[in-house]
């Protein structure tokens, strides 16, 4: 995984103590498949669980990258098409077909933008985003999927999202 | 029994006293380390590194830690734990670190009454129509 340059991460404590707290919290349906040295770039596997529209035996994987701004500043996180090297069980990594998730990995989720405060933490993404799919019940991309992707940033961090919808 | 001290060493411990609080367990929710510690850019606890005990909501932060969040346009002037208009008590830094936060403060309660932001409003005017 590429590093961050310019040094520990201002908030290095933080981050040591969140990825401990990772580990020990050991979250159902999630696995922390790589993490950098610095502890500020993760992949996780996400299983959902109880949700009909979602398999069990799907993953997905989201990639958070925590920003030199971190906390303060939300992590950058998305859906990745990421193949487990040593897993032969993997089926064809997807990114997971939801009204707020774009095709490219993208999602629109408030607690990633204007919602984030220093008060949420990796975990609490990781929940969120899990939650995310546990609850949908529709198995469709959001209404303006084409012309996002064609125009999106690399970064979903520097697209304004809206939130409107509070139910799904 | 007669015993003379030829030496003695006197030594105290101290830490922050926060009224209504278990303090001793108490982290920054920011950098999340205790409050006797510093925040992760200074090296002195103690007035080297002050505290900031909210008031209105019951939420302390280092200064340092709270000032680098509400410097952030996004925080909208919010408590991080709570999300309510952070307003912080006087008493635990010095006067030049109040003013700065004051400022902080009145920065973002400024922006709040000035009701939604331009680019907001240009948003919504380009969605509608195009001007020539």
């Amino acid at each position: 995984m590429p590093r961050t340059p310019a040094g520990p991460h201002p908030f290095q404590r933080r981050l040591l103590k969140e990825y401990q707290g990772l580990v020990k919290a050991n979250l159902p349906g999630i696995t922390m498949v790589q993490h950098a040295d610095t502890m500020s770039e993760y992949i996780f596997r996400i299983q959902v669980q109880h949700n009909p529209l979602y398999p069990e035996n799907d993953r997905y994987y989201l990639s958070v990258r925590i920003t030199r701004e971190y906390p303060v500043d939300s992590p950058q996180v998305q859906f990745i098409k990421y193949e487990e090297l040593d897993d032969e069980e993997a089926s064809e990594a997807k990114i997971p077909i939801h009204p707020h998730i774009y095709s490219n990995g993208h999602i629109c989720l408030n607690l990633l933008g204007d919602d984030w405060t220093p008060a949420c933490s990796v975990e609490s993404v990781l929940l969120s985003v899990q939650s995310l799919l546990g609850t949908n019940q529709v198995l469709e991309r959001p209404p303006d999927n084409d012309s996002y992707v064609r125009h999106a940033p690399l970064n979903p961090k520097l697209t304004k999202f809206t939130y409107h919808d509070d139910d799904v | 029994m007669k015993v003379e001290i030829v030496e003695w060493h006197a030594f105290s411990t101290w830490h922050w006293d926060i009224p209504g609080t278990g303090y001793e367990d108490e982290l920054c929710g920011i950098c999340r380390v205790s409050f006797d510690g510093t925040c992760p850019n200074c090296k002195y606890p103690g007035d080297g590194c002050p505290i900031v005990l909210g008031l209105g909501c019951s939420h302390n932060f280092h200064l340092h830690c709270i000032m680098k969040w509400l410097e952030q346009d996004t925080s909208k002037g919010l408590c991080p734990m709570c999300r309510q208009i952070f307003l912080f008590k006087e008493g635990t830094f010095g006067a030049e670190d109040g003013k700065k936060l004051q400022r902080l403060v009145d920065g973002h309660k400024a922006t709040r009454e000035r009701g939604p932001n331009e680019s907001d409003q240009e948003f919504e005017a380009f969605d509608g129509q195009q001007v020539e």
